[in-house]
């Protein structure tokens, strides 16, 4: 029998709000927290809105201790980390502290203060940067402090696989469990919006409006839409092996019970082609889960507002749940929350875990003209209803495809 | 019954007992001392050291001006998009050409391809060609982005323009663990195979030399003046070096099946984490005792089955103390008679990719029955007493290695390769 991997805490630091109750009642009642951003002067450019996290106090979550030398990363990581271990109600002691492991997704990690620091050393010289500012010149560095700050003993491990960062971090801590290489492994997704990442998407004109539309709204599966917006957080669980956590009476948020992973071309692929692998990824996926599309009873979305990623996820979709895709509901938190790259499959967990808790789909905002190419069950306003397995999915434009199964608790 | 209840291994076996196995059947080297594996393995052989002055950019204002840098590279193809100058790309792409090429696998149309997948280890990623474009106008952070360095800049496209140029389809992923980033990622892969998601895995690593982890490094002072010196009393700190390390892992089902031809089995890993300090190791090695020791029970195998330990040794004080102390803990009475070396010495500490291209010399030392020496070793330091075979390379048996990595932040990955 394979151990299971279970959800016992979760810690969200989102432009939707701090602490995942703030999140969910945003999310459920539509409030967007898409706005013209504050934190990038963007009078140069185009497409000017994003979705900050604001009104995060680290202090209240990391001490005062050494927090001015933190980045935002390491402040939102930090900060939701302790928030999910509180909300377990774990506490890491030194027995513990060796079965416990750290494995986060994020596309950039903290690639933004390492070209900062090179930034600092052409107009300053080398011997007048920082010191303090050194800790960041490895992309891993947010998890490294967190692994300090827990004392964590077990491994602590970055990936990167650009939107897909999160989900396929959160997959391979199930397997970890499940191969019993720990007990607890804090999982989840962080991103900070930065200049490199907007210029990233704005010269490949993946962000609304950048190619001068006007229209800079993120409108999942609307024939209006015309790219992402750019997002921010950190989505960080306490993932344990089912038995630890029924030994010590915790509470269970839901089960992670199937990962599938498929990577479709980009350069010499037709979308044809991608929409084969995107659903031959969620094919895997529900069968690594040992379930049928017929026990999916909710699809959480990529839907970022892709003009192409939207298109050949609704044909995904369409393709395997055949007649059924007319009926079991599909949403995308990215409609209020926009695109936060590495941390989204991690939301998109969050967001999976408190629908099955509350029997509550979220709306997707904006999708008011649905794109005829994109029939599928989307609803403006948020839907009751029972929920035992949901389908994430997360899907990269250069062709990294990853999905999630999760499962209520029995 | 009786035999099971006296035999503590059982448990172990019997968790293991359908989990493929998994062998290494293609290696693919681009290094400081040499390009291709052939190359690179005589050169590691005589002790070449391919420290030099440092040519990727202007060292005038720091105190150190010596690197491992890639020689002569040139590559058979022209990318869409990409600079002029040498990327992680091209080091991986022809690294992993050589690999696929030595596996039989250049044309993996005979394989799923949706059972292929990739995973690669880094530091810093492509971070060169922004520093390149920063540094002529430096005003304005933007000025450091143009489409190129959009498409390459993020490190997953390490993985994705390496499974589009090979048709791979299965999962892929970079590691992002500093200098055991290599090393996670074969773990990661191994987990995969064994799991029986995929049949085949292209792992290892890549790195430039960034002026911002140059400058990282110099500014912690821990870069040497002159050379790598690892376990010499001596020793003054690390040289950076750069290049790629690549290897085709496969099921031994699947490698059987084609009759390809098997360097070593890969036998298992151990992960652990200081959880201790941002940049400095634990003193007593507490974490890398626990990454070998978790690696040898993974393997099923005892400190007396290793005939040569690949050290991370990076020729700082504090690692090859610490590390000297591990090895001391994990191997006793066999310590002293252990032959421990590190091929930093010659190819300086190429970061991200350090773990694997020592996983790929780990596998020629099996094959060639030989240990690459520790050069620039002259004064014997009497904390770091075992043998670190000195200055000249050595033949002798060597069936079953165990390869160390220990980053930054203590971050530790170990793995063993066996004979098959």
């Amino acid at each position: 029998m394979k151990k299971k991997a279970v959800i016992t805490g979760i810690g969200i630091v989102s432009p939707l709000g701090i602490g995942h109750q703030d999140f969910w009642n945003n999310l459920v009642s539509g409030n967007s927290a898409i706005a013209p951003m504050e934190c990038l002067d963007l009078s140069k450019y185009e497409s000017k809105n994003g979705a900050e996290v604001k009104d995060l106090n680290p202090e209240e979550f990391l001490g005062r201790k050494g927090l001015r030398y933190l980045n935002n990363g390491t402040k939102f990581l930090g900060s939701s980390a302790k928030m999910a271990v509180d909300d377990a109600s774990l506490e890491i002691d030194e027995e513990l502290s060796n079965h416990t492991g750290i494995l986060i997704g994020s596309s950039l990690g903290n690639f933004s203060q390492t070209t900062d620091y090179f930034h600092d050393i052409i107009r300053e010289g080398p011997s007048e940067v920082s010191p303090m500012k050194s800790y960041d010149v490895a992309l891993n560095s947010s998890v490294n402090y967190v692994s300090v700050f827990f004392k964590m003993k077990s491994f602590a491990r970055t990936i990167s696989s650009g939107f897909t960062s999160g989900t396929d971090a959160i997959g391979n801590a199930v397997k970890l469990i499940q191969n019993g290489k720990a007990k607890v492994i804090i999982a989840g997704g962080v991103e900070q919006i930065s200049l490199d990442l907007y210029m990233i998407f704005y010269l490949q004109k993946m962000l609304a409006g950048a190619s001068g539309s006007g229209n800079e709204i993120s409108m999942p599966f609307d024939k209006r839409r015309d790219g992402f917006v750019m997002s921010e957080g950190s989505y960080v669980f306490v993932m344990e092996d089912a038995e630890h956590a029924q030994s010590r009476g915790a509470r269970i948020y839901g089960e992670i019970s199937g990962y599938g992973s498929l990577f479709s071309g980009n350069r010499n692929s037709d979308i044809g082609n991608r929409v084969e692998k995107a659903r031959n990824t969620m094919k895997s996926c529900i069968e690594d889960a040992r379930i049928s599309t017929d026990n999916i009873d909710l699809i959480n979305a990529n839907g970022n507002s892709g003009k192409l990623l939207d298109l050949l996820e609704a044909k995904a979709i369409t393709e395997l749940f055949g007649k059924k895709s007319e009926e079991v509901p599909v949403h995308s938190i990215k409609s209020t929350l926009g695109e936060s790259y590495g941390a989204s499959g991690a939301a998109q967990t969050a967001s999976a875990l408190l629908s099955i808790s509350n029997g509550l789909v979220p709306p997707t905002i904006n999708c008011e003209e649905k794109d005829p190419e994109c029939n599928l069950n989307i609803n403006n306003e948020k839907v009751e209803k029972n929920i035992n397995s949901v389908l994430i999915n997360s899907f990269d434009l250069s062709g990294n495809n990853s999905c999630l199964v999760i499962k209520k608790h029995e | 019954m009786l035999w099971v209840l006296k035999n503590p291994v059982f448990p172990i076996f019997s968790k293991g007992f359908n989990m493929p196995r998994v062998v290494v059947t293609g290696l693919g080297l681009v290094i400081a001392n040499g390009i291709g594996v052939t190359n690179a393995w005589n050169a590691l052989m005589n002790g070449k050291d391919g420290t030099a002055e440092l040519q990727s950019f202007d060292s005038s204002q720091y105190k150190v001006h010596r690197a491992c840098e890639v020689k002569d590279f040139k590559i058979d193809t022209v990318f869409e998009n990409e600079t002029t100058a040498n990327t992680i790309h091209k080091y991986t792409y022809t690294a992993a050409k050589e690999a696929l090429k030595d596996s039989g696998l250049s044309d993996i149309a005979g394989c799923n391809r949706e059972r292929s997948g990739i995973a690669i280890g880094t530091l810093a990623g492509e971070l060169p060609p922004f520093e390149y474009l920063l540094r002529n106008t430096p005003k304005d952070k933007a000025n450091g982005f143009d489409m190129g360095v959009a498409l390459t800049y993020p490190p997953s496209s390490i993985t994705t323009l390496l499974s589009e140029d090979f048709n791979f389809e299965g999962p892929n992923m970079v590691s992002l663990n500093a200098c055991s980033s290599g090393n996670h990622a074969i773990a990661w892969a191994l987990d995969l195979l064994h799991e029986g998601k995929v049949d085949v895995m292209l792992v290892g690593g890549g790195e430039l030399i960034p002026q911002t982890e140059f400058t990282h490094f110099h500014n912690l002072k821990a870069l040497a003046p002159e050379m790598c010196q690892p376990f010499d009393k001596e020793r003054k700190g690390l040289v950076i070096g750069e290049g790629a390390g690549i290897m085709v892992l496969e099921t031994l089902d699947s490698a059987s099946k084609r009759d390809a031809k098997i360097y070593a089995e890969l036998k298992g890993y151990g992960m652990s984490c200081d959880g201790h300090h941002m940049t400095a190791p634990h003193p007593e090695g507490t974490g890398a005792i626990v990454a070998m020791s978790n690696a040898l029970s993974m393997a099923n195998m005892s400190y007396e089955d290793i005939d040569y330990i690949n050290a991370h040794g990076t020729g700082t004080p504090l690692n090859d103390r610490m590390e000297t102390l591990a090895i001391k803990s994990i191997f006793k009475e066999r310590a002293n008679e252990i032959p421990v070396s590190s091929i930093k010495s010659m190819i300086g500490h190429t970061m991200g990719a350090a773990s694997a291209i020592e996983s790929v010399v780990s596998c020629l030392a099996i094959k060639n029955n030989a240990i690459p020496p520790t050069i620039h070793y002259e004064t014997p330091d009497p904390e770091c007493n075992l043998d670190y075979v000195p200055n000249e390379g050595r033949e002798t048996e060597v069936n079953c290695v165990i390869n160390n990595s220990f980053a930054f932040g203590g971050n530790n990955v170990t793995n063993i390769f066996s004979r098959l």
